[in-house]
């Protein structure tokens, strides 16, 4: 069923860019997790999980599980420790193409 | 071919949201009168039958259309005002005084409810699935305790815009400082599931005082979650001058038509230790007229901008394209909700760059402001 539809094909041009370019493989020194990560920036972080990784970690595991929770907006930090260490090592670049 | 930008208007979505939707507050539907609420294209009619149990169906009888709401409770059921059809809360037909026999077919839309925090939820599904009460909203402890002030609800129509353009203030940054006055320290996002979630620190700005976020003294930390399409819980620590309150805000809605929907907000606030019931109920009427403000300062904007399909970012700007991705999937099928809708992503937006040009710019207009009022306070 129609949800949201671009009228213009050059959108779905613009949503590929803006959701999957760039993004680079980065796995967690922790466990076997892996994720897609692009830096705009040295602040900026931008961390596509999928399910699979999700329930690889470990730090995510002993969360509680609730609906209701409130940490989800904690990250896990092993993860943001690998992430940190592949920015050094050059693995991941940081910067902006045109702008973003 | 020229190299300007388009704007794609795009299409809006022939259906309504599925999930949870949250009409009021339960009492408000509890006094045995039939209510009318309009959403979802329709009209919803509901009462409270004898046991206090609330039922939601679709305002117009299947008999000939007759509006339920102008109708009278009679017994369990909702008497139509045009030939007096009885509805159970079931959506059956139960009476019809003045026939023989009900029809079999007799059944109309029915919607399932929940009552959280006090506040009524319906279920809507294009496709007619049973409620998740699993995604239902949290409870609040303490809430409706005498811990927090009671909920203070606030309706506001809005016509002219889709309710995504509510659902994109979670990953917008920068309009905190241009239409809520606020600096934003700190902006994370992270969308998961059915859940997606805003943190903010934000300090207001010095040369504004109107709205919540605005305003020298008052430094905010803000975490805000949407549980399903169209309820968001936003836990809030203000700190005003150093004394710091905890305040509940409440942001819903229910979609009423293709481009228009009606905004629901609610304020609890957490009663402070030691202070009499008369001051927090200043402190309370107050923090809800600031952030009523900040709600009226969002619509001025909605109801005069156009839809965008294809928005144009830049480095600072939040995860638009993911948030717009991870609402999408309240608007398909559920065969047809793809993984990426619901995995896991977090986004940090940097906010170095903006706030070193905002705080110059607010210097700038302090000091205009202390040269054309020499009166006024000139450095902050
Ligand atoms: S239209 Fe409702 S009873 Fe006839
Ligand atoms: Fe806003």
């Amino acid at each position: 069923m129609a949800s949201f539809e671009p009228r213009d094909p050059a959108t779905l041009e613009e949503q590929r860019r803006y959701l999957r370019d760039g993004l680079v493989d980065v796995a967690c020194d922790a466990c076997a997790a892996r994720v897609g990560v692009r830096k705009n920036s040295e602040q900026h972080t931008s961390i596509q999980w999928t399910l699979q990784s999700v329930a690889l970690c470990k730090v995510f595991a002993a969360r509680d599980q609730t609906p209701g929770r409130r940490d989800v907006h904690r990250s896990c930090p092993n993860m943001m420790a690998s992430v940190d260490a592949a920015v050094r090592d050059g693995d991941v670049s940081v910067g902006a193409v045109d702008g973003y | 071919m020229s190299d300007t930008r388009m704007l794609d208007h795009g299409s809006t979505p022939l259906r309504y949201a599925r999930g949870w939707h949250c009409l009021g507050l339960a009492a408000d539907f509890s006094d045995g009168k039939p209510h009318a609420i309009h959403g979802f294209g329709t009209k919803l009619v509901v009462w409270a039958d004898s046991s206090g149990e609330l039922n939601v169906l679709d305002g117009f009888c299947r008999h000939m259309g007759g509006d339920l709401t102008q109708g009278e409770v009679k017994g369990d059921e909702v008497a139509c005002p045009f030939h007096d059809w009885q509805w159970g809360g079931d959506g059956r037909c139960k009476q019809i005084p003045y026939a023989r026999r009900v029809p079999m077919r007799a059944r109309t839309k029915r919607y399932e409810t929940a009552v959280v925090n006090g506040q009524l939820m319906i279920w809507n599904d294009p496709e007619g699935s049973a409620a998740d009460r699993d995604i239902l909203p949290p409870e609040l402890p303490g809430v409706l305790t005498d811990e927090y002030t009671p909920w203070s609800w606030h309706v506001k129509e809005i016509n002219g815009s889709h309710c995504r353009e509510l659902i994109d203030n979670v990953a917008d940054m920068a309009h905190f400082y241009y239409v809520h006055f606020a600096f934003p320290t700190s902006f994370r996002n992270i969308f998961e599931g059915h859940t997606a979630t805003q943190f903010m620190e934000s300090k207001g700005r010095p040369d504004k005082s109107e709205g919540g976020y605005s305003g020298e003294d008052s430094t905010l930390r803000s975490e805000a979650t949407y549980y399903g399409p169209a309820y968001m819980i936003n836990w809030l620590e203000v700190d005003y001058k150093g004394f710091v309150t905890e305040v509940i805000l409440i942001n819903c809605h229910i979609p009423t038509g293709p481009d228009s929907f009606t905004l629901q907000y609610a304020i609890s606030v957490k009663k402070p230790e030691g202070i009499d019931d008369k001051t927090v109920d200043y402190i309370a009427d107050a923090y809800t007229k600031s952030f009523g403000d900040g709600f009226l300062q969002d619509v001025a904007i909605w109801e005069n901008k156009v839809a965008v399909q294809n928005p144009l970012l830049c480095e600072e700007d939040g995860p638009v394209y993911q948030l717009r991705r991870w609402y999408e999937q309240f608007y398909v099928d559920v065969a047809d909700v793809r993984p990426e809708m619901t995995d896991r992503f977090e986004f940090e937006v940097d906010t170095t760059r903006a706030n070193e040009y905002w705080h110059a710019e607010v210097a700038e207009n302090l000091a205009k402001r202390a040269a054309e009022d020499p009166a006024a306070p000139a450095e902050v």
